[in-house]
């Protein structure tokens, strides 16, 4: 009975959890700018993350450590400090978005500037990050998350066209600025497929003690739980192209993406576009600051872990309020919250292969997993990704210089 | 044993399965008439830097001395010390009496602090 309550609570956090910066931006300047037709990349975005999401899980249930601990071992700290490096940059930059994402929201909500929310935001996630444990992180972030679902409401509320939307899953070549809708899909596949997710993923993995007897929970939860998220994508994307796109309104600014929701919701639009950002930004914040420490403590061997009283596990500590100061250093500097997005976005594509190389050597270590090691299809996407990774790192740097 | 595969970079604990840091470098002895043979095992920021890059090695060290934590550092453990190689590295020692715990310990001082910390 337990495994399905988990079973369903992994489920509803994942969705929960889904929305965040990256994703909204991206998607709602592929709506605005190209109607449904970019469908298919957050589809194939959403795919690739759920297969690795599911091996970083696999690989942290199998072998009892997370991902970031089992590159160390096996790859050594000449190779890892690279991706460890660019991820850490990443995840500063990504945060900084992220913090200026909840200042928006509370700017749209109050019409105080985002800047004077900076503070109390970086408060607010570090008092839940020192005094909760993993369990009220994980599934309060993910059931108030939740609310994003009005992303899927409003689409739906708009009565897209089947036809039109089914056609839009396979990838079709533009009418219109080649290169932007290059850039577009790249980015929506390096806000997705973020490296924070994929050690988050493996370091809660290990938090909840998930055993080899339950990978398919953890098959379910990845598979579900991405799947559906990426249908909150899917849901920014269509009310995009439904309201912004007619009206040529590309989107800027965030504030100028809450407009998707005034003809779904009327009066209370600005409120819940602002209450779905805040919230999804905030549990994004808290994710990446926690990962932060969990990264750290990991290749360092250092004790770590949110349910841990945090004067056990001192420096994991340590590491996420570092991270989460100089995040709040960065956001605090006035950045553009949408231009920091797109800038880590377009950088997470550029360490991919990076990331993804790792697991096509763990998930066929015995030593790592077992007898669970990846099948020719695991593997085959393993290599495929890589070099599409590799391919897209090439392209991203001159795509975001035309086409950003 | 192969030791970079079964020794190096591998989690260390004491004899209580607390976390003491990783193996971050290995000591060797040379004899001229036998095989080298792995004397020690190393932990510290300083030795892990300095295998990315010796200018990091010397960069962490004299970070070490300003903090005036450098004290024992880099921590050396004897190989007739370990206990065990098989998930973990185990070692014959209590971390809160090593140098591995000098930073975790400082820091107790204000981490310690928060509510429901201890």
């Amino acid at each position: 009975m337990s495994v399905i309550v988990d079973l369903i609570l992994g489920v509803v956090t994942s969705i929960g959890g889904f929305v965040e910066v990256g994703s909204i931006s991206t998607s709602a300047q592929a709506g605005s700018e190209f109607g449904f037709q970019l469908l298919w990349a957050v589809a194939a975005a959403g795919l690739m993350l759920a297969m690795l999401v599911e091996m970083a899980g696999r690989l942290a249930a199998v072998s009892k450590q997370p991902l970031a601990a089992a590159v160390r071992e096996r790859f050594g700290i000449q190779f890892q400090i690279v991706p460890l490096g660019a991820e850490l940059l990443l995840d500063l930059l990504l945060l900084a978005a992220e913090i200026g994402g909840v200042g928006i929201a509370l700017k749209l909500a109050t019409g105080v500037g985002f800047q004077w929310w900076i503070v109390p935001i970086g408060i607010a996630i570090w008092t839940m990050l020192s005094t909760c444990g993993f369990g009220i992180i994980e599934y309060g972030i993910g059931l108030l998350g939740l609310v994003t679902l009005s992303f899927v409401v409003a689409a739906w509320r708009l009565g897209p066209n089947q036809h039109d939307l089914t056609r839009s899953l396979i990838p079709s070549l533009p009418q219109h600025d080649a290169v932007r809708y290059a850039f577009i899909a790249v980015s929506i596949v390096g806000a997705t497929v973020s490296p924070y997710l994929l050690n988050f993923y493996s370091s809660g993995t290990v938090e909840e003690k998930m055993t080899e007897k339950e990978l398919w929970v953890n098959r379910v939860t990845a598979y579900m739980g991405t799947g559906f998220g990426t249908v909150v994508s899917m849901g920014i994307l269509v009310t995009s192209a439904m309201v912004l796109g007619p009206r040529s309104i590309h989107v800027d600014s965030y504030d100028q993406a809450a407009l998707m929701f005034v003809p779904a919701f009327g009066r209370w639009a600005i409120a819940l576009f602002a209450l779905s950002l805040g919230i999804g930004c905030f549990g994004a914040a808290v994710e990446i600051s926690l990962n932060g420490g969990y990264v750290a403590s990991q290749v360092l061997g250092w004790a770590w872990g949110a349910n841990r009283p945090r004067g056990s596990a001192t420096r994991f500590t340590a590491a996420f309020t570092l991270l989460l100061l100089v995040s709040l250093a960065i956001a605090i500097l006035g950045f553009d919250p949408l231009q920091l997005t797109m800038i880590s976005v377009a950088l997470t594509v550029v360490v991919m292969p990076l990331m993804v190389l790792p697991f096509l050597v763990l998930m066929n270590d015995e030593r790592f997993v077992k007898q669970h090691t990846s099948t020719a299809i695991g593997n085959g996407f393993l290599a495929a990704l890589t070099i599409l990774g590799a391919l897209l790192a090439i392209v991203v740097i001159p795509l975001e210089v035309l086409g950003g | 044993m192969d030791l970079v595969r079964d020794l190096l970079d591998k989690k260390v604990v004491d004899r209580h399965g607390r976390e003491m840091g990783r193996v971050d470098r290995l000591v060797l002895e040379l004899r001229d008439d036998a095989p080298p043979r792995v004397t020690a095992i190393e932990l510290g920021p300083a030795v892990l830097a300095d295998r990315v890059r010796p200018i990091f090695g010397r960069w962490m060290r004299g970070l070490e001395v300003a903090l005036g934590i450098d004290q024992g550092r880099p921590l050396r453990i004897p190989f007739a010390d370990i206990l065990g190689t098989d998930a973990h590295i185990k070692v014959d020692a209590a971390a809160g009496e090593t140098p591995a715990s000098t930073v975790e310990k400082g820091l107790r001082r204000w981490i310690g602090r928060i509510p429901g910390a201890t």
